[in-house]
């Protein structure tokens, strides 16, 4: 998963009242099972009218005390209308870094673009992807039903045609060409996990046609090995995507 | 009192272990010997229990467990029993019956032990075999009476979700609006769909006949009888999704509004009763006690057929508290009977019920909030189904741990065991009783009471049940020396991978007599357990009597107990939020575990300054100051509140401008943490960004200021003698009032 596959968009605002932000597919992943950073669990036991302090299971106040303050010189000014000055001396201050319980996330909170100006050099080319799909199915013609193939290959084609004509942005684009490429080393799982990555974060864009690649996926391996080496990959040049469909 | 300050300290440590190996927090860890002594400490020996905690480092064993031989017992081998390694014999911990270990355990030594003799596996869990293995089930119930940008954005989750089920799964589909519609799911030609009425209660068998699911002349292949461990031969509306995915996902797109025209000043007509009859029918036609969830997606309130909740009316509104209250609401009754019925015929057949349910008015969640609480289903609640806030927590309904493993199971029992001097009084949770008598069944009923087998039909790792017993040791009767009481808790599910599997659960704590060990006893308090077992006793009132002698009871105990949070908490302060909300939260309040309820009665409020590392705050207006962000979390909100300064810097722009980044990290490190928090939790909580003298600033505001709680309470006519209780009774008070009851005579 590339960095720029974790990201946050924010919520829908205009349907739901504080919607929250919606995390992509990776981000939702890599967050299951992992520990958080910092787990914010502490409370603070209300002040005390005995004097002696009482434990309360779970609230160590211990652990969370703050450190000194440092003479820190952002502290805010007593004027209200005067921004917090920055520090007088070259190195920043010591609040700089220390004031968030860690430093910020390695990922930026990214507001997903799908503008085509945002092409970059590594612009996947349609057809090697759209062949590569089509090494798959034509292995799968051998022992699958014939309306399974031909329902696959009408969602490719679909695929395709969208593709052409602009329809799919980047991330579809360059996500595709990463599946293709798991698919024809035989990586599976990895395949699967960029297909449902896709539906979940581009559903709008790959919602018809994306269950025919799930299908293809699922289809190709369970076939047997054999049938998929004899299958080379220039040799279904011949069978291009016009072809598969009838 | 130092002493007891570093028992306290040490119980900590105890009581945290405990839960970290078993799932298990009790609200005393040393038990009061007489049952006397015990109604005294006014807070009953009682538990929440885990069943499915996670627990990444315990690898299942694959073999059945060991039972007890007597007939009445059947209690699982366990750590806590006596072995004759030597003549190859075990004592029962609970009946004391010598049982004989089977032939498999011939090598067994005490230097060769089992791994459930063993100590650290207190808790353990077992794979067996029983018969072929079920597929799970989803069976998706769809309103289309929805704006179609909502329906548009239903449906694309849906599509999507057929990537997340597990790949064997069965999967099926109805749709409602006006009437429903039951799709037939094949593989070839045009698609099929059963319509029925949406005013025209029906038997299940009717249902199942009209299905043509009992078609006794229902043959396989070459026209023998299809076998019946294959129903998925006959089964038309139920097909395994690897199969059925791209005509579903076909189907799907394909899904209209629903076609009858909505006049104007009118609600769309929506058969929600029907549409839930007919599925929950077809499932207990088909695929009875196999694991199977119904997912119910609404879009508004049922206004016809039999569980409506509002007419048709526009201008007769959906009730409100004040309706209730006023016994002005029509339709409640009848329609909660009606849910509720429906509710444990799914229950009894092990099948869950999840709703889902957006919309900007109520859609009648109080009259079905049974579905989901006596099965285990989940209850979301949203604006629209085009929000971030459905989406994700639909998502995360397939979410999958770190094995890579589903984290819902299904099908679940919970049997419980305990030595003769405690009885098991009832359960609080989402489950429903199995009606199993046995010796250790308390005659003081609490919660779900009368059994010691409850069925949760949909579980994931985070269900708690509460479990409450009695001590039935009579005064004076003598404690064996350094005496243990015991219960065993044994839970049988089918894993997300279909495995059947068995979890049990040991444990152990000292009896001790009250009179001579009071401090001990006080000591081993786990009040943080203790407020979440006794509020979920509140919410379990509350929802069965009427609200204001729940708030008398509360108020009894409040003179003894320390429910300050509770009170005001949307438990039970009903009056601030709409029915439906309050069944909601109270929905989530009772299948949560611990950390996560606490969060619920007493938010987090952790303040972020230039003054040192984040520092978690009282929840009390003095924590709100002009130079602080606030980031608080009532589990169903999480609130960034910015101080008067803070927010006038950021209108100013500072953190763009380079030579201020710290005050740009200083306004990002709320919203990580908060980010870390929405990235796992379920249900997906509301996020709001606010400030000082802004419009949503009253989310923080009515949490921590108490004047206004108290007033909102009174207002509703109570009587005037309720003791006030003030922000400033501690937790200390709380324990001294707790002493002075304990050692007191009078009870």
């Amino acid at each position: 998963m590339e960095a720029k596959d974790l990201y946050i968009k924010p919520g829908n605002q205009e349907r739901g009242w504080n919607d929250p932000p919606q995390f992509s597919y990776g981000l939702q992943t890599a967050a299951q099972g992992a520990p958080k950073r910092t787990p914010l669990n502490k409370r603070v036991p209300p002040p005390q009218l005995t004097g002696s302090p009482c434990p309360v299971p779970g609230d160590v106040p211990s652990l969370t005390a703050p450190m000194t303050p440092p003479t820190n010189p952002l502290a805010p000014p007593c004027s209200m209308n005067t921004p917090p000055r920055p520090c007088p001396v070259a190195a920043p201050p010591l609040g700089g870094v220390m004031m968030m319980a860690t430093p910020p996330p390695p990922f930026p909170v990214v507001e997903h673009t799908d503008s085509a100006s945002s092409q970059s050099e590594n612009e996947p080319d349609v057809d090697d992807v759209v062949t590569l799909l089509n090494w798959a199915l034509t292995a799968c013609r051998h022992t699958v039903k014939k309306q399974v193939c031909n329902d696959v290959a009408k969602r490719l084609k679909l695929f395709e045609d969208m593709w052409k004509s602009g329809k799919l942005s980047l991330p579809v684009r360059r996500r595709m060409n990463g599946l293709v490429q798991e698919l024809k080393s035989c990586n599976w799982d990895a395949a699967d996990e960029i297909h449902r990555a896709l539906i979940v974060d581009h559903v709008n864009e790959v919602g018809q046609w994306m269950v025919g690649v799930k299908r293809l996926i699922a289809e190709t391996r369970n076939l047997n090995p054999d049938l998929l080496h004899t299958q080379e990959v220039d040799q279904s040049l011949d069978t291009s995507s016009t072809g598969n469909s009838d | 009192m130092r002493e007891w300050r570093v028992a306290m300290a040490t119980y900590q440590e105890f009581i945290q272990q405990n839960e970290d190996r078993d799932g298990v927090r009790f609200s005393w860890n040393l038990w009061p010997s007489s049952r006397l002594e015990a109604t005294r400490l006014v807070v009953p020996v009682s538990c929440l229990f885990t069943p499915l905690k996670e627990r990444p480092d315990l690898p299942p064993v694959q073999y059945e467990p060991v039972l007890c031989s007597r007939a009445n017992c059947k209690a699982v081998l366990n750590p806590l029993c006596q072995v004759d390694y030597r003549a190859k014999i075990w004592a029962c911990n609970f009946c004391f019956q010598r049982n004989p270990f089977p032939p498999s355990y011939a090598g067994i030594s005490d230097v060769n032990q089992p791994a459930e003799l063993m100590p650290q596996f207190s808790t353990i869990e077992y794979i067996v075999q029983r018969g072929p293995p079920n597929p799970l089930i989803f069976l998706y119930v769809v309103d289309t009476c929805l704006e179609e940008e909502d329906l548009q954005a239903l449906k694309e989750s849906l599509q999507m979700s057929l990537s997340l089920l597990p790949p064997n799964a069965l999967v099926g589909l109805i749709t409602f609006g006006r009437m429903v519609q039951v799709h037939e799911l094949s593989c070839e030609g045009i698609a099929k769909s059963y319509v029925f009425r949406g005013t025209k209660e029906l038997s299940s068998k009717q249902i199942q006949e009209m299905l043509g699911l009992t078609n006794p002349s229902a043959t396989g292949p070459q026209g023998r009888p299809a076998a019946p461990q294959d129903p998925a031969v006959t089964c038309r509306f139920l097909q395994p999704v690897h199969k059925v995915d791209m005509n579903l996902t076909d189907l799907l797109g394909e899904l209209q509004r629903d076609p009858w025209p909505v006049p104007q000043g009118k609600r769309p007509l929506r058969s929600t009763g029907i549409a839930l009859s007919i599925a929950v029918g077809l499932l207990e036609g088909t695929f009875p006690n196999t694991g199977a969830r119904v997912m119910m997606f609404m879009g508004g309130p049922p206004t016809q057929g039999p569980g409506m909740v509002v007419g048709d009316e526009l201008k007769t509104p959906i009730r409100s508290w004040h309706d209730i209250t006023k016994d002005n609401a029509r339709h409640l009754k009848k329609a909660t009977k009606y849910y509720d019925a429906l509710a444990n015929r799914a229950a009894s057949n092990g099948h869950s019920i999840d709703i889902y349910a957006c919309a900007l008015d109520q859609t009648g969640l109080l009259e079905m909030k049974c579905l989901s609480n006596l099965t285990g289903g989940h209850i979301a609640m949203g604006d629209s189904f085009n929000t971030s806030l459905f989406k994700q927590t639909f998502q995360r309904v397939f979410s999958k741990d770190h094995n890579g493993e589903f984290r819902m199971a299904f099908g679940g029992t919970l049997e419980v065991s305990t030595s003769r001097e405690l009885k098991v009084s009832g359960a609080i949770g989402p489950c429903v009783s199995l009606n199993a008598k046995g010796p250790c069944i308390s005659e003081n009923e609490v919660g779900v009471g009368g059994t010691t087998q409850w069925k949760i039909c949909s579980l994931s790792p985070s269900t708690t049940l509460a479990l409450y017993f009695e001590v039935v040791n009579q005064h004076n009767a003598p404690i064996p020396q350094g005496g243990r009481g015991a219960v065993q808790f044994v839970t049988q599910y089918q894993h997300s991978n279909t495995q059947r599997r068995i979890r049990v659960t040991t444990v152990a704590r000292n009896w001790a007599d009250a009179q001579s060990q009071i401090q001990h006893i006080e000591s081993s308090f786990d009040q943080e357990a203790s407020a979440v077992i006794m509020a979920r006793l509140g919410v379990f009132r509350a929802e069965s009597e009427e609200g204001p002698d729940v708030l008398r009871w509360l108020d009894r105990q409040l003179i003894r107990l320390f429910m300050f949070h509770l009170r005001r908490s949307p438990f039970l302060q009903v009056f601030n939020n709409s029915p439906d909300e309050c069944s909601y939260y109270r929905h989530h309040f009772v299948c949560q575990n611990l950390t996560q309820s606490l969060i619920m009665i007493q938010p987090i409020l952790y303040s972020y300054s230039f003054h040192g590392p984040p520092e978690p705050v009282l929840l009390d207006s003095g924590s709100i100051l002009p130079d602080r962000i606030l980031l608080m979390d009532t589990f169903f909100q999480l609130v960034i509140y910015h101080g008067e300064t803070i927010a006038q810097w950021r209108k100013a722009g500072y953190q763009e401008q380079p030579e201020y980044e710290n005050f740009k990290h200083l306004l990002v490190a709320p919203v990580d943490d908060a980010q870390e928090i929405l990235q796992t939790r379920f249900p997906m909580p509301r996020y709001i960004d606010t400030e000082h003298g802004g419009s949503q600033a009253r989310f923080l505001l009515s949490k921590v200021n108490p004047s206004q709680t108290h007033n909102n309470l009174y207002s509703w006519g109570q009587e005037t003698g309720a003791p006030i209780l003030t922000d400033d009774v501690s937790l200390q008070v709380f324990m001294d009032h707790l002493k002075k009851l304990a050692v007191s005579s009078a009870a």
